[in-house]
């Protein structure tokens, strides 16, 4: 490809990229973070005594244990990430 | 004088401010490194902190913040002649603008994504997080009120508008349920829903409000006023995606074609201006300072862009040296939109007169008839065009009036939740929020609404100016580029809150107002001088947190 048509599709890429951060980006991440809030609830719920929750495991929880741990440290964090009204407006 | 001359020197000044300027700043001061980690890369969650192209970005920035504020202030502040108008844009963006936008997502980016509120609980005090929610609450309510007025005004002004409104909103739902639920294609979708809403343009020419409702209902404030609070309301309490992102998405294809197609109508049409380029010191909302400075808010400088840059942009830049773009460019962007706005007030009436009388119905319909003048000089027949004009003018302040009640609602819950838990009730808060915003609709004279609105939305940005310098004092970095314009800000903003809330109080404690005026002055009037004393603790915060870094940096250089 020559170094005018690498330009032009970087051109047409660029646009392509703006108008989806103009139109979708916003729904995108609503998207994400409404699915992250329930899997976040949920790991709460089975093993929030890694919080200090008074939560007991029961022995399911501790058998989806393994399938969580990649996930543990995000959760960790974004659940004891102070937050207030002007992370709500992100 | 020639707007293309106009729109070419903003260009002008737009790349010399981000290709000396910006980068000078950007390199020598806040010394961006693409090696180091950003927040996005650091956590990498993929909820909020998400590395994202510049591209996207610039798209999502933009969007977020281009709202009525840079069309309706230049729309009025006209009144005090196109040139201190434009001047103040340009200089002001120049100077201000864009180190507020780019400063707010660096600092963020530099202090692991933090918000505002946690920027100034670390750099300041605890005290000045809560002070910092309370004052946002009335910004907040000031931003719905003033946005609320644009879209009663616009409704009322332009009878097509009210049918392009329903179509859009009816677009919107049917795009929220062909994405979300019955997960129709994208192209499709769009295609379909954006016909929907251009169809509903051409409808409200056919059939304008009075022809269905009747002159009266038509024209009646009230009735509008209810129709624009149950539509924020609905937004606000339906989940998202069923109805505010979706309307939102349709509408961003509406308002970016109109504004293309609008440039090139000023491309091709070359008009002159034709109102005065300088008029008087002093008109009916004020004098030119520290009235027009905030008049014009988001075309030259807007709080609102540090909350998106900090809370929002700052989690997905990818790379340091993204910012710059982001951030600066951005806000050049949204100075030509401003630039945009002078032009179409300034060149589509034959004189004074005509505009002062185009003015009374609201900056909506000026909008819609400068954008109905240039879209003719396509082809698009005018009274299709001012239709047109009037949707964008709707949706440009719906989508921020309704992103605001929900905001309002988040609000109420944090600050008075524990003290009853009626306000932690979705519907309670909601309506609250709403009530609010209507006894300033229906009370308030919209000029001066638009001011106290332009003087919180600044305020707030020099509040942010603030806490960039403090980390800036903290790093023991240049500071001047932040110091003087958030001095200056603030100074102009104070001044115009307390000079607006002595023009309303004045007249209620004389009882020169009765009925509603009373009840509007009152509640503006108070609104603006709480936003003072809530911005004169912060700034007293703000130096004791420069003493005790400035203190801390001389002694770690003594040492």
């Amino acid at each position: 490809m020559t170094d005018e048509k690498k330009k032009k599709g970087g051109f047409f890429h660029a646009v392509k990229e703006f108008v989806y951060g103009a139109a979708v980006h916003d729904s995108a991440r609503f998207a994400l973070k409404s699915r992250a809030n329930m899997e976040h609830l949920f790991i709460l719920i089975t093993v929030g005594d890694m919080l200090g929750a008074p939560v007991l495991p029961p022995y399911y929880s501790l058998n989806l244990l393994p399938y969580l741990v990649p996930q543990i440290p995000t959760w960790k964090r974004r659940m004891l990430r102070e937050k207030d009204l002007t992370d709500a407006l992100a | 004088m020639n707007s293309v001359l106009v729109l070419i020197i903003a260009f002008a000044v737009a790349i010399v401010g981000y290709y000396r300027y910006a980068r000078y700043i950007d390199r020598k001061v806040m010394m961006s490194d693409p090696k180091r980690t950003t927040p996005a890369n650091m956590y990498m969650d993929g909820v909020e902190f998400m590395p994202t192209s510049k591209n996207v970005l610039f798209g999502y920035q933009f969007k977020s913040i281009a709202g009525a504020g840079p069309i309706i202030g230049p729309i009025i502040a006209i009144q005090w002649g196109w040139a201190p108008a434009l001047l103040w844009i340009l200089l002001g963006s120049f100077f201000i603008g864009w180190v507020q936008d780019y400063s707010s997502a660096m600092i963020a980016m530099r202090n692991e994504g933090a918000s505002l509120g946690g920027l100034s609980y670390r750099l300041i005090s605890p005290r000045a997080r809560l002070i910092l929610l309370s004052f946002m609450y009335f910004y907040l309510l000031l931003i719905a009120g003033a946005f609320g007025n644009v879209v009663v005004s616009t409704a009322t002004g332009l009878k097509s508008a009210p049918m392009a409104w329903l179509f859009l909103t009816l677009a919107g739902l049917l795009a929220g349920q062909m994405i979300y639920k019955w997960k129709k294609d994208i192209v499709l979708t769009t295609v379909v829903t954006v016909l929907i809403a251009m169809s509903g343009i051409y409808l409200g020419t056919l059939a304008p409000s009075d022809s269905i409702l009747g002159t009266a209902l038509a024209n009646n404030r009230v009735l509008w006023a209810i129709v624009a609070l149950v539509f924020c309301y609905f937004a606000a309490v339906l989940p998202i995606w069923r109805l505010a992102l979706p309307m939102n998405y349709v509408a961003s294809y509406i308002v970016f074609l109109g504004l293309l197609f609008g440039i090139i109508g000023i491309l091709l049409s070359r008009p002159d201006f034709t109102l005065p380029a300088v008029t008087d010191f002093s008109i009916k909302i004020g004098p030119i300072w520290p009235i027009m400075f905030v008049t014009i808010a988001c075309g030259a400088i807007s709080g609102w862009h540090s909350i998106v840059s900090s809370s929002g942009t700052a989690r997905q830049l990818e790379n340091e040296i993204d910012a710059r773009p982001v951030g600066a460019g951005v806000m050049f962007v949204e100075m030509i939109l401003a630039v945009f706005a002078l032009i179409i007030a300034g060149t589509i009436y034959a004189s004074p007169t005509e505009y002062g009388a185009a003015i009374a119905k609201g900056p909506g319909v000026v909008f819609a008839a400068g954008v109905a003048k240039l879209l003719n000089v396509l082809g698009l027949p005018l009274d299709l065009g001012r239709s047109y004009g009037s949707v964008m003018m709707i949706v440009l302040a719906i989508t921020i009036m309704q992103l605001v009640i929900r905001f309002m609602r988040v609000a109420t819950s944090e600050i008075l939740g524990d003290v009853s838990p009626v306000f932690k009730n979705l519907h309670f808060g909601t309506i609250v929020a709403s009530l609010l915003t209507a006894a300033l609709v229906l009370t308030g004279w919209w000029q001066y609404l638009w001011v106290l609105f332009g003087g919180a939305n600044q305020l707030m940005a020099s509040l942010a100016l603030m806490l960039a310098t403090i980390w800036l004092i903290s790093e023991g970095r240049a500071t001047a580029w932040i110091f003087y314009p958030m001095i200056f800000m603030f100074v102009t903003t104070v001044a115009a809150l307390l000079y607006t809330s002595y023009s309303l109080l004045s007249k209620v404690f004389s009882g020169a107002v009765q009925g509603e005026a009373l009840i509007g002055n009152t509640l503006m009037g108070v609104v603006a001088v709480f936003l003072v004393i809530a911005a004169l603790v912060l700034a007293w915060e703000g130096q004791k947190a420069f003493a005790r870094f400035r203190s801390l940096r001389a002694g770690s250089s003594v040492a």
